[in-house]
């Protein structure tokens, strides 16, 4: 306390740095709303802060998000859970911004404070909560037409809310509705019976508002608030406003209708979704916009849990295949991506004989993969040779189509991701016949399948086995890792490691060595950059002995070459090397070499010196420090270059740091 | 590039409909005569074999050979059968026709085309005065051409982002030949002069008219530029549609910008605000100026901004123009949205601003000189040379340099430090001769101010660590005190 010289005015801070015409100023204020709040202490939070923020918030956009944001979490400032209503103004006017980030985060953080109120204990939190609600529901009075009912509820309100309400209520503007839609399903399960009734009278306005912005956001929001409302209720009036939706004007609302059906099928009686929404989806699916269509085919099996089997068979089986086989490509993928789902609730034989027909080669090979993988653990035995039967009769037709689309890289990877999961399986029969397309696709034109397939190399290993991998695959690696394509060695790179530890030292030596040394001399940055990280990983995975023998020391020649970018690289991988390789043949052989290149004559090298003798410091000995980091750096802080002198008064100044401590 | 490689795959997805091979069953039956919604995909050219699906939504037509046989033409019988055979004309083009595949019902197409051509002849003629019923089935018939979904545009296919507008390779529509065709009778009939407005916008309705804008989101520019003269010409003819076709528009306007920043027509509709704004009386009702303040303003955030900112530009210099009291509310509403990172729609920014501070009168810019300025001084120090330069252009603009000097009690000290930043190291040759010549003009005009500025900035120079160590103790000692609290509760617990 007694540091405190002159009495400290938090609100007065946060006042003065708000008004800074340097926004990222005003936005590190905001960032620190909490530490204001616990100085000032609860009550004066309360009492202070929260109007003051309530009041001034027409800054950036950028400012209000994290507003919004920090207020979500500020219960525990204003003095817990039964003086949260308090933060509800500023977070109502959040709600009615034209900036939709901060719409939406004020939305959630109001229901984070809701859902945090609901689960007090009833008895404690009785008094807030029908205040609360009350407030809530006066938020979603912001329609022109909810006018008169509001008044006949405002009069039993405070007069605090009485004027928050008012101010929304004039507001005509969309935002505030569009707010609202998010809220209902906080504000509806504690509400009182009668004010229930107006809640759903209120959100079925809103499904018929006047702008399409604001249907769009109940259409969105209608499977949760469905989710709180009680059954008889749901079918009669969620029902309507779902049908009011599906038949709204513009495309984009009944898109969003339509998304939303599954979810609202699932909270209905099995019998009521199959008599409500199955007919409407159903009808969709043939609707004339494939944008519909295809919202439909994302939707179709969630609907077939919520209709039970019998109506899957006789409605969404056929629609499905329908979809399968639309004209439209977009409708067609996203069909097939629910290949699998719908296998799985079928009877599996009757997927295999209806379905996959329908699956066309191309999103066969897209989906296959995860098909096989699931129905291969989930059915029976039966169906799994079933399965391979047909798997393996398909091998000489994807052989083919391999060789037809060589041309489209991603078909062709498919394929691969077929073939790698069937191996995972365990059918041994494919193996030879998948070893040479393995090879080909190693080698194949377009840079993604390589690298995929190289992405998928510790799954071949397991089952190809490692000898068999050396043999055949190795040499494709070696000139994979030449690739003309930068992607395609970086991602050689980053396997090598673990081919090197199930390969072991021994083959490594012979083959791989001279690759690691090669890619350091890259001429994209990435590669050297992965390189120098490989180093230390080989360096790692062999131990300080072989690396003594077999890295260092060629890297450390190259600390010669003409290119300044290669010997930074070399001073990069250095730093990455001495902590593991320990202190003692850090200061024998790699610190020499580092301070041998201060003399370099590229300011780039030299303050690279500077950041890699920087990192050493802790892990030589202090002498050292002392005796030849120090000398080197205090001379490189003279230097004519400023940022040379920049990074070596910040080594110094860490060095200091060491010493002190 | 390599991006682009990895998504090529995607982006043709029928290509590969051409090798399919029907691996798992007997090919389906292929029914000829069938019509399908077409765009299937976006480029395509050959699809040797589009299936026809059973989800189609149009039903195929009867295009029995004798239904395509040609019609005779309207001017070779007699006026008394004029109106069955147009009725019949209309039939005929009443389908779409399939133009993924060119060799597809070919004599069909030609035959609609023809038909089209005709209608359009005889409407041009002028001899074209059709019965009501003529009129509702025309109507009909472009409806069921014009109104398709659209096909998927390029990002849905690839999930890829244009950055580059130029880059992107636009899809024209490959049934353009009819479509063009069925635009133009449409255009014909809105502007005839034999067209009653009170028996047309009983076929032109409000249905008619919204899914109409709705296709200003064709990516097709030639289908476009249709839609906006005929937009246009609605909008003259039928005034009982205005305000429904304002507020559609606006409605478009609020989802490009606040929900998909995405859609192809916004420089069309705002060529044709354009001059809807031209044409407002004055003084300017209530809701334009809100449409000024909610639609065309925020309009400047979206990030495709640059596509469409020559109209939107065009639209907001006409209100100020309109009414000059406009001025600090369109300003302010350039400041609220001004780009952070993108140089050049900064660019553009400072052009539209010039342009409207050309038509600012001095009690407005008084209202918003302030903030203004803390912009302009940031961008007259901003590393790309355009932004600055642009900004120094300014000072060349006479009616601005009258403003700026009227205030210069206000408007130099908020520009000062960036001047002598400029003139300290900006790394371009231009922008630091133009700085130094703006600082001149300064100091001509009133070297007792610019003593005063000088001696400001030198002492918030030397003060300016002070005031970060002074801010840094604050917070760091709120911390502390809101630790101690935090102990104290704790205690009392």
């Amino acid at each position: 306390m007694a540091m405190i010289d002159e009495p400290l005015y938090p609100i007065a801070v946060l006042i003065d740095e708000l008004k800074n015409e340097d926004i990222q100023l005003r936005l590190n204020s905001i960032r620190r709303l909490s530490t204001i709040a616990r100085a000032l202490g609860e009550e004066r939070t309360r009492k202070e802060l929260i109007p003051f923020l309530s009041e001034n918030n027409d800054d950036d956009d950028e400012v209000l998000l994290p507003m919004a944001e920090e207020l979500g979490v500020f219960i525990p400032y204003v003095g817990g859970v039964q003086y949260a209503n308090v933060l509800l103004p500023p977070l109502e006017t959040l709600c009615t911004v034209e900036e939709s980030c901060v719409r939406e985060k004020a939305v959630e953080s109001l229901c984070r404070i809701g859902a945090q109120m609901m689960e007090q204990d009833l008895v404690d939190c009785f008094i807030p909560l029908v205040k609360e609600v009350d407030y809530l529901e006066m938020q979603m009075h912001v329609g022109k037409d909810e006018i008169t009912f509001c008044n006949k509820i405002l009069q039993e309100f405070d007069i605090e809310f009485n004027r928050s309400f008012k101010r929304l209520a004039a507001g005509e503007w969309f935002t505030a509705r569009v707010s609202s839609c998010g809220l209902f399903r906080i504000a509806y399960p504690s509400a009182p019976e009668a004010l229930k009734t107006e809640l759903r009278a209120i959100y079925s306005q809103l499904c018929q508002d006047d702008m399409p912005m604001v249907r769009r956001s109940a259409a969105t929001n209608l499977g949760n608030f469905a989710a709180t409302i009680e059954a008889p209720h749901l079918k009669v009036d969620i029902m309507s406003m779902f049908d009011d939706l599906t038949q709204d004007d513009q495309d984009s609302v009944r898109l969003l209708a339509v998304e939303g059906c599954a979810a609202l099928g699932k909270l209905l009686e099995p019998q009521d979704c199959a008599a409500h929404i199955l007919p409407v989806i159903v009808n969709f699916s043939q609707d004339k916009s494939w944008r519909v269509r295809y919202m439909v085919a994302n939707q179709l099996y969630e609907l077939c849990e919520a209709v039970g089997p019998e109506p899957t068979r006789s409605d969404i089986f056929p629609a499905y295949v329908r979809l399968l086989r639309d004209n439209e490509a977009e409708v067609r993928i996203a069909a097939a991506g629910k290949v699998t789902k719908f296998c799985r609730i079928l009877n599996p034989e009757l997927a295999i004989q209806h379905i996959l027909p329908c699956v066309k080669v191309k999103m066969l090979m897209e989906h296959f993969g995860y098909f096989v993988e699931e129905l291969s653990t989930d059915s029976s035995q039966h169906v799994r040779s079933a399965l391979a039967s047909v798997i393996i009769g398909m091998a000489p037709v994807l052989g083919k189509v391999y060789s037809i689309l060589s041309g489209d890289a991603l078909d062709v990877l498919l394929v691969l991701y077929c073939w790698v999961s069937l191996i995972l399986e365990g059918i041994d029969a494919t193996i030879e016949q998948l070893l040479p397309i393995f090879l080909s696709l190693l080698k194949d034109e377009f840079p993604d399948v390589r690298l995929n397939i190289i992405s998928k190399l510790d799954q071949v290993n397991q089952v190809i086995g490692i000898d068999l991998l050396s043999q055949s695959l190795l040499p494709a690696i070696v000139e994979l890792a030449e690739d003309r394509h930068w992607r395609v060695r970086l991602a050689i790179i980053e396997y090598i490691t673990l081919l090197a530890s199930q390969l072991g030292v021994g083959f490594f030596d012979d083959k791989l060595g001279a690759l690691c040394m090669q890619w350091l001399k890259d001429k994209v940055y990435s590669i050297r950059d992965a390189a120098a990280n490989n180093v230390k990983r080989l360096a790692e995975e062999f131990g300080p002995d072989w690396a003594m023998q077999h890295i260092v020391p060629q890297v450390l020649d190259m600390i010669n070459n003409p290119h300044y970018l290669h010997r930074m690289t070399i001073l990069h991988s250095i730093s990455l090397l001495a902590p593991v390789m320990g202190s003692d043949i850090t200061c024998s052989k790699l610190l020499p070499v580092v301070i041998n290149a201060s003399k370099d004559r590229v300011p780039n090298v030299k303050f690279n010196v500077a950041k890699v003798l920087q990192s050493l410091i802790p892990i030589v000995d202090q002498s050292v420090v002392e005796k030849k980091i120090r000398p080197c750096l205090v001379e490189l802080s003279e230097d004519p270059n400023v940022d040379v002198r920049f990074f070596a008064s910040q080594a110094l100044e860490s060095s200091n740091q060491v010493m002190m401590s | 590039m390599f991006k682009k490689i990895m998504k090529g795959g995607h982006r043709k997805p029928s290509k590969s409909d051409s090798t399919e091979n029907y691996a798992f069953g007997p090919p389906r039956s292929h029914n000829p005569g069938s019509v399908v919604v077409n765009h299937a995909s976006r480029p395509v050219l050959s699809a040797p074999e589009q299936n026809s699906s059973p989800s189609a939504p149009i039903a195929p037509p009867p295009l029995s050979t004798a239904a395509v046989e040609p019609l005779p033409l309207l001017r070779d019988v007699p006026v008394s059968e004029r109106q069955s055979l147009f009725l019949r004309k209309l039939q005929i083009c009443s389908y779409q026709l399939d133009f993924t595949n060119m060799l597809k019902t070919v004599r069909e197409k030609e035959v609609k085309r023809r038909t089209l051509l005709e209608l359009v002849d005889f409407f041009q003629s002028g001899s074209g005065k059709i019965t009501e019923v003529c009129q509702e089935e025309m109507i009909k018939m472009v409806a069921i051409n014009i109104f398709r979904c659209l096909p998927p545009a390029s990002h849905e296919n690839t999930g890829q982002e244009v950055t580059d507008p130029e880059e992107e390779e636009t899809h024209l529509d490959p049934s353009w030949p009819h479509l063009q065709l069925v635009y133009e009778l449409l255009l014909r009939y809105v502007v005839s002069s034999d067209t009653d407005t009170k028996v047309a916008k009983r076929y032109i309705d409000h249905s008619f008219v919204l899914k109409l804008i709705d296709l200003f989101d064709s990516e097709d520019p030639r289908e476009r530029e249709y839609l906006k003269t005929i937009l246009h010409r609605i909008y003259g003819k039928f005034m009982v549609h205005r305000p429904f076709i304002r507020k559609a528009i606006n409605n478009i306007f609020y989802r490009f910008i606040y929900e998909t920043e995405r859609y192809n027509g916004i420089g069309e509709l705002l060529e044709i605000l354009g001059s809807i704004i031209n044409g407002f009386a004055l003084p300017m009702k209530e809701e334009h100026k809100l449409f000024l303040a909610r639609a065309l303003i925020p309009l400047h955030k979206p990030k495709p901004v640059a596509t469409y900112h020559h109209q939107l530009s065009y639209c907001v210099t006409q209100f100020v123009e309109k009414d000059y009291k406009l001025a600090d509310t369109v300003i302010r509403g350039l400041l609220k949205y001004w780009p952070v990172t993108n140089c050049q729609k900064e660019v553009l920014f400072l052009g539209e601003l010039e342009e409207v501070l050309e038509a600012t009168q001095s009690a407005e810019f008084q209202r918003c000189m302030v903030p203004l300025f803390r912009q302009i001084a940031r961008c007259l120090n901003s590393p790309h040379f355009q932004v600055s330069e642009r900004a120094l252009f300014f000072w060349n603009n006479e009616h601005i340099l009258g403003l700026i000097a009227q205030n210069r009690h206000v408007v130099l000290p908020l520009i000062f430090e960036a001047l002598e930043k400029n003139i300290l190291g900006h790394w371009n040759q231009a922008v630091h001769g133009l700085t130094v010549n703006v600082r001149k003009m300064f100091m001509e005009v009133d070297a007792e101010l610019f003593e005063e500025c000088r001696r400001q900035y030198e002492e918030k120079t030397a003060g300016a660590r002070e005031v970060e160590d002074q801010r840094e103790m604050t917070w760091k000692r709120l911390a502390d005190v809101a630790g101690e609290r935090e102990g104290g509760n704790l205690v009392a617990v």
